[in-house]
């Protein structure tokens, strides 16, 4: 590893509108060695290798492969430079085959013009077989379940033969023994001379299969480090390592009777017998990694999943939520993970913040127009929404006042209970405390607030108690400050 | 352009507005108008692609021919596009709904068809055999919705099953024949009352009956879309089933009340063809799925849901009216003018793109 690195990349700089993702980030890739990309969300992890399959443009910096500069111009462009990319997000198209999968946008063709189908069935197999996988390559990828998708994602990539492979956290969506068959792989490809950047989230993965490890924090790096020096505690230091001021301005509050009480609940696949109680006037964070089950729990909670068997009770009621809108009378509020999945782009801004509360500014059915503007000029008003423009089309509105009118929405519904999946996505510091604040308003009021949040300052500072969740199990409970971050990112990975 | 002349505008009021005064000269109330009206203006130009093209398509036909601009002719015109424009008014909620309705020509026939073999052959009243006629369309939408939602299929294969089903109905219903006729093995007990011929070819202090009904149709579909939580649902529907189901919003209750408003007023539609041509048959209203959906594309809406508006689509069904109007004033063949509507069809719809684009609205 001593001679000259395949890839180097010098000063690469991205922002976003309110964000800077990439802080003059260096970083170098060498021949047959597996890089790992460690780093909280929202770190610049994911923009970084974006950056480098082309789907991103850089700002700013050198990107220098195999002595030369490059731009990288199109995921196409990265392709032919030897560059691939095994997506987080799965880019297969379900309703075709594994091997027309494989082989999409170049399937080899007979003399004729036709497409070589035998040839391809039997290419597609062999490539399947170089990853043991045991799939009809003549299947739909529809009928293939989430972490066969995943891994016939993978196939895709090899079959490309690439010298640098990028895996962006490829093992959120396999089991115990399929993330054993790729760590298997990831260094089998190693040893043939392909070299690999790594993503990831759980840290156990980390000497399984990686040589150095780079971490960034906040959209700069922190460090490079061969792997023998990066033990657990060292990563998630430099991974967090951030100092705690006024940015969660908790008040103590003391919860009242239980509003929301989970006993048992259990879907099969996803939930294992999970127990939970929500008090007036509690914030409860629920904390954990992708997959872990968090999101599955929440939406479950709010009548969007079925639950196999568990019993949920309402202020001491018990009740069965089978739809949004009965969960809504029933007083439950849900902001998504997805901001897509809660808004509606093509209507404006004050629409979207009374969406969940038409009953209260209608009669009979009517719209009362000035109730409604005056309680969309309320949370305008209060979350700083920019541009305050009411009648602003939705879809106008940059990332970070999106989330602010979804938060809106929910806050404005009147809802006892508030479910948040990732609250402060996209949000900058400033408002953030300010998010919080009314926090400390609603629960005042009496509500309880359920939190999912992969931010770990976050929840530290604001749950009054935490559930770590893994596979779909509540790991471990504590109340706040009994915990610290390491202690928590060890309680779920 | 629009944003100079905001700041033109509010540059103008600033000094007049920190005069310390509690009773604002009129110099400064004027001004206030003039810059309301102005903002009134730029909104509703930038949002008006359709209401230009109308203006100027009036203009230009108004010097090309001199039969146009008059009163008897615009009585005419909207006489013939009284049709088009109540089965626009309903297409446009079932298409901001995300949706679409192929079957509003068959369903047409088929309500129709019911009221005139309800009163010229069963010998009821001619109230009841309106409202079997309405009832016939709005129970037919009714059931669009249910198989739509219910049966999780797509609404344009839910009303292409629909158009040829009451189409048939239609047939089966009329035994193929006009009706009245006294060629059917029914036996004829009446011609069409005269009410009924009156809802389409009567006037009313020389208003068109049909004119009064698409004015009375597309106040309360405005009303519905704008002010009521029914309208609101729609649009939601329409722009993010998703997220709108995460609010609360049911998307089959929307789904099914839209089409069933979608069949009562393509039944409205159906009885005022029939009041005025005398007459109904089950292949009455043939195409006119296509152009309702034309109408509602040409007014601006989107046909993949979640944004446009009644209005718009008024405005659509008279282009298309006043177009096929002026060009047989100007004596040009009706083949041509199939191509001149599905250029205009394209015209306005680039246009309308571009605006969007441009303005962001």
């Amino acid at each position: 590893m001593s001679e000259k690195p395949l890839l180097r990349l010098e000063a690469i700089d991205k922002s976003f509108p309110g964000v800077h993702a990439l802080d003059h980030v260096d970083f170098d890739l060498y021949k047959g060695e597996t890089h790992i990309l460690l780093g909280e969300n929202g770190a610049g992890k994911s923009t970084l290798v974006k950056i480098l399959s082309g789907s991103l443009p850089k700002d700013s910096g050198r990107i220098i492969l195999r002595g030369k500069q490059v731009e990288i111009t199109s995921p196409y462009h990265a392709r032919s430079l030897g560059i691939g990319m095994v997506y987080q997000e799965l880019s297969l198209i379900p309703s075709l085959s594994v091997a027309e999968n494989i082989f999409l946008g170049r399937l080899p063709k007979s003399r004729f013009f036709f497409v070589d189908w035998p040839g391809i069935y039997k290419k597609a197999q062999q490539i399947l077989k170089r990853l043991n996988l045991n799939i009809d390559p003549t299947v739909p990828v529809r009928h293939l379940s989430l972490a066969e998708q995943q891994l016939v994602e993978i196939a895709k990539v090899l079959s490309l033969n690439e010298q640098i492979l990028l895996f962006d956290e490829p093992t959120s969506a396999l089991s115990e023994e399929e993330r054993q068959q790729l760590f298997n792989l990831v260094n089998e490809l190693r040893e043939r001379g392909i070299s690999i950047i790594y993503i990831s989230h759980h840290l156990s993965e980390v000497p399984l299969v990686g040589q150095r490890v780079t971490v960034l924090r906040d959209g700069k790096k922190i460090a490079t480090l061969p792997v023998n020096e990066a033990d657990e505690d060292t990563i998630i230091r430099m991974m967090v390592g951030r100092e705690l001021k006024e940015q969660f301005p908790k008040e103590e509050t003391s919860p009242g009777k239980p509003i929301l009480k989970v006993q048992g609940l259990e879907i099969k696949g996803a939930l294992n017998h999970v127990d939970f109680t929500l008090h007036e006037g509690e914030i409860v964070g629920i904390f954990g990694l992708l997959g872990a089950g968090c999101t599955t729990l929440v939406r479950a909670l709010f009548g969007l999943e079925k639950i196999d068997s568990g019993k949920i009770y309402i202020n001491g009621r018990r009740v069965t939520i089978s739809s949004p809108e009965k969960a809504i009378g029933l007083g439950l509020g849900y902001l998504t993970r997805d901001r897509k999945d809660g808004l509606i782009h093509p209507m404006s801004v004050v629409s979207n913040i009374t969406l969940a509360s038409l009953k209260g500014i209608s009669q009979l059915g009517l719209l009362k127009h000035r109730k409604e503007r005056q309680v969309g000029e309320k949370y305008v008003n209060e979350l700083r929404i920019h541009p305050p423009d009411l009648t602003r089309k939705l879809m106008y509105l940059s990332g970070g006042n999106q989330q602010k009118v979804a938060l809106s929405k929910w806050l404005c519904s009147g809802s006892k209970i508030l479910i948040f999946d990732e609250p402060t996505r996209g949000i900058d510091v400033g408002t953030k405390a300010e998010i919080f604040q009314l926090f400390n308003q609603l629960t005042k009021e009496g509500v309880g607030i359920l939190m999912i949040s992969s931010e770990l300052p976050e929840i530290l500072a604001m749950a009054d108690r935490i559930f770590a969740m893994r596979r779909g199990t509540v790991t471990a409970e504590y109340r706040r400050g009994e915990t610290t971050q390491e202690k928590l990112l060890k309680s779920v990975s | 352009m629009g944003e100079q002349r905001k700041k033109l505008s509010t540059t103008k009021n600033n000094p007049k507005s920190t005069i310390p005064s509690r009773v604002p000269s009129v110099a400064s109330l004027m001004s206030q108008w003039i810059s309301m009206g102005g903002e009134v203006i730029r909104k509703n130009l930038l949002k008006g692609g359709p209401i230009i093209a109308l203006l100027f398509l009036i203009i230009y036909l108004a010097f090309a021919s001199p039969y146009f601009f008059n009163l008897s002719n615009f009585l005419n015109i909207t006489r013939q596009s009284s049709i088009n424009a109540i089965l626009a008014i309903g297409q446009t909620m079932v298409i901001i709904g995300a949706g679409i309705d192929l079957s509003v020509g068959a369903v047409l026939a088929l309500s129709a068809s019911m009221s005139a073999v309800a009163v010229s052959y069963w010998g009821l009243n001619l109230a009841v055999g309106i409202l079997l006629g309405l009832g016939t369309g709005a129970l037919t939408g009714f059931i669009t919705g249910v198989i739509i939602t219910k049966g999780r299929i797509p609404d344009f294969v839910a009303t292409l099953a629909m158009m040829t089903t009451a189409r048939g109905l239609a047939l089966i219903l009329t035994q193929g024949l006009p009706v009245p006729s006294h060629f059917t093995a029914l036996k004829l007990v009446g011609y069409l009352p005269a009410g009924l011929i009156w809802l389409g070819s009567g006037n009313v202090l020389g208003v068109p009956v049909p004119a009064i009904v698409i004015v009375v149709i597309t106040i309360l579909g405005w009303m519905v879309m704008t002010r009521t939580t029914l309208g609101r649902a729609i649009y939601a529907v329409g722009g993010n089933r998703e997220a709108a189901r995460i609010s609360g919003i049911s998307y089959v209750r929307t789904k099914i009340i839209t089409y069933t408003i979608m069949g009562l007023l393509a039944g409205v539609a159906g009885i005022v063809l029939t009041g005025r041509l005398n007459s109904a048959n089950a292949l009455m209203g043939e195409g006119a799925e296509l152009q309702s959906i034309a109408a509602v594309v040409i007014g601006g809406t989107n046909l993949f849901g979640g944004e446009g508006g009644v209005v718009g689509s008024l405005i659509g069904a008279f282009i298309m009216g006043i177009l096929g109007n002026g060009l047989n004033l100007l004596n040009v063949s009706a083949f041509w003018q199939r191509v001149i509507l599905g250029l205009i069809i394209i015209g306005v719809v680039i246009f309308d793109q571009w605006r969007r684009r441009r303005f962001a609205v």
